[in-house]
């Protein structure tokens, strides 16, 4: 669109916008309400919110989902990168291939995954938490691997990486110095999303009796619903700021690197 | 960086063939054991134990009984609730993808991005609990509806019906057709519509001949990627419900956790199948329609 209509007011855009937002806010800002009721005082406070934040077991549970969260990205950042990179760069007659595997989950519910998984792995495997963020990594991958292919497209890679080598790095030092700098935000893009989808992930967590934040908060709910609500509030209006102000902030052009 | 191979002799064709593995294969290794153990695997396996009877031999019971009741309203609610949801969100959400994509600043196409994201991926329990504060019976938007005189529970409604659910699904789907949605009108191009134009088009003639034709193939597409991720959805409905409603993610739930015991140990399993049978025959079409869309989206 031309730079005169972007300034410009418009309507069908306005209304749009306007549309959206009730239909995002209004259940939002209802459930906030509910939120903060007081029962009993008939009031409004922070009560659920104060109750929430005092469990030991919030902050253990946060812990948790975000230690496993982030080593999801881990996992992702150096399996991921320097493959598809070197698939970007060589001609390899298996790159069909792995772009056919990894877009594989999106077919898959995660539901029949879970029964798979829990029949599937050795018992030190099912006994450690730690297959968690393996498999969080596989149901990110779809994504990940989009938001990075986009980003690798996007630049004249093979160029880049002869400069590199031709100017002595190796490939480790051409993948971390050169290349996720010049595709940082497909990169951002891609720790976004698989560290989102890892902490809130709830149903292969669940089945697979793992115990994290969201399977937390339906536990909480079973004796205080309202608790449960506060932190689900949170938990949902938390990182939706976050992110809005990250990428507000952050000038980078490729951030749309999703499906 | 050419992926010849050195040709050599008999003797040499077993070095070859390793100096073939390690430039071609070797470096994708790390990533195919990840997805080999962890996903490829445990497919194979339910899909091979869901043959099994009680006694490990082969057998296609587990599969009659998958597709009779109970699990049959089950897969019939949860197809039902993967249309509608779909067919509900998919119209608006392409709308409002492309006003916000033709029409929006980048900052506000950013920023409906990561919104949209975070919407359509940490759904689940937390939106359960959204609408219940929000829909409940001494919800705010429960009360402000009868205020208006409109009394949602004066018939059957509950969260944890049909209908229930189904207004809670839109929630997630909405946003996640204007994310699956957008890549096809960014790819529209402006000349199209102007060169449309110069030769006498009116904007009218432009949707119907060009437009229109051209975006079809990537709503039909994403109004699957829809289906099947309301047809799949497990957290939300798991929240909600109290097992008033079958549908088969909470069915398959249900068996896994021991709550429900079948004669079949391995019914869970086929019930699994047959779900990913279904959702592929929504999502490989999608990602067909996605990649032919790709070639001419390409700028």
């Amino acid at each position: 669109m031309a730079k005169a209509l972007r300034v410009r007011f418009q309507p069908p855009l306005a209304v749009t916008l306007l549309i959206l937002g009730f239909f995002v806010f209004i259940p939002m800002v209802s459930a906030f309400e509910y939120s903060i009721r007081t029962p009993l005082t008939g009031g409004y406070g922070w009560t659920h919110y104060l109750w929430a934040i005092r469990e030991e077991e919030f902050f253990h549970y946060i812990f948790r989902s975000g230690w496993l969260a982030g080593l999801t990205v881990l996992i992702t950042l150096i399996v991921l990168v320097p493959t598809m990179t070197w698939l970007h760069v060589s001609k390899s007659p298996i790159r069909p291939l792995i772009d056919g595997i990894s877009l594989l989950p999106l077919v898959i519910p995660v539901v029949a995954f879970a029964v798979g998984a829990q029949i599937s792995f050795p018992e030190f495997v099912q006994n450690t938490v730690l297959e968690l963020p393996f498999l969080y990594f596989v149901l990110a991958l779809p994504y990940a691997y989009r938001s990075l292919d986009i980003g690798l497209n996007s630049i004249p890679l093979k160029t880049i990486t002869e400069a590199a080598r031709s100017a002595g790095a190796n490939w480790w030092r051409t993948i971390t110095a050169v290349i996720v700098p010049v595709i940082r935000g497909s990169v951002m893009a891609t720790i976004a999303l698989t560290f989102a989808l890892s902490l809130g992930e709830y149903t292969l967590t669940v089945l697979l009796h793992w115990d994290t934040f969201p399977t937390w908060v339906t536990f909480v709910a079973q004796d205080n619903i309202l608790g449960a609500i506060a932190i689900s509030m949170m938990s949902l209006i938390i990182p939706f700021l976050i992110l809005t102000v990250i990428t507000l902030f952050v000038p980078e052009r490729s951030m749309q690197g999703r499906k | 960086m050419t992926s010849q191979v050195i040709e050599g002799g008999a003797p040499s064709r077993g070095r070859a063939f390793l100096a073939s593995f390690i430039k071609n294969i070797l470096p994708a290794v790390p990533l195919l054991l990840i997805v080999g153990f962890f996903f490829l695997f445990p497919i194979a396996r339910l899909i091979y134990v869901s043959f099994l009877s009680n006694e490990n031999t082969f057998t296609i019971d587990n599969f009659k009984t998958a597709v009779q009741e109970p699990y049959r309203t089950g897969f019939l609610n949860s197809i039902k609730i993967g249309v509608f949801s779909a067919a509900i969100a998919a119209f608006p959400g392409a709308i409002a993808a492309y006003f916000i994509e033709s029409r929006g600043s980048s900052k506000l196409r950013r920023t409906i991005a990561v919104m949209s994201g975070v919407l359509a991926n940490t759904g689940g329990v937390p939106l359960a609990f959204m609408f219940y504060a929000a829909l409940g019976i001494q919800g705010f938007l429960t009360k402000f509806l009868k205020y208006l005189g409109w009394d949602l529970y004066a018939g059957t409604f509950s969260l944890g019906s049909f209908i229930g659910l189904l207004v809670v699904y839109l929630y997630f789907q909405l946003p996640l057709m204007v994310i699956v949605f957008s890549p096809a009108i960014v790819s529209l191009r402006r000349e199209w519509s102007e060169a449309a134009r110069n030769l006498g088009a009116s904007q009218f003639n432009y949707w119907i001949r060009i437009g229109i034709p051209l975006l079809f193939p990537s709503f039909i597409a994403s109004f699957l990627l829809l289906f099947a991720s309301g047809f799949s959805a497990y957290a939300t409905a798991n929240a909600l419900t109290v097992g008033n409603l079958p549908l088969t993610p909470l069915q398959i739930g249900g068996l896994l956790d021991g709550n429900v015991s079948a004669a079949q140990l391995n019914l869970g399993k086929a019930l699994g199948v047959v779900m990913i049978v279904i959702s592929a025959c929504a999502v490989i079409p999608y990602l067909a329609i996605q990649r032919r869309s790709a070639k001419w989206q390409k700028r």
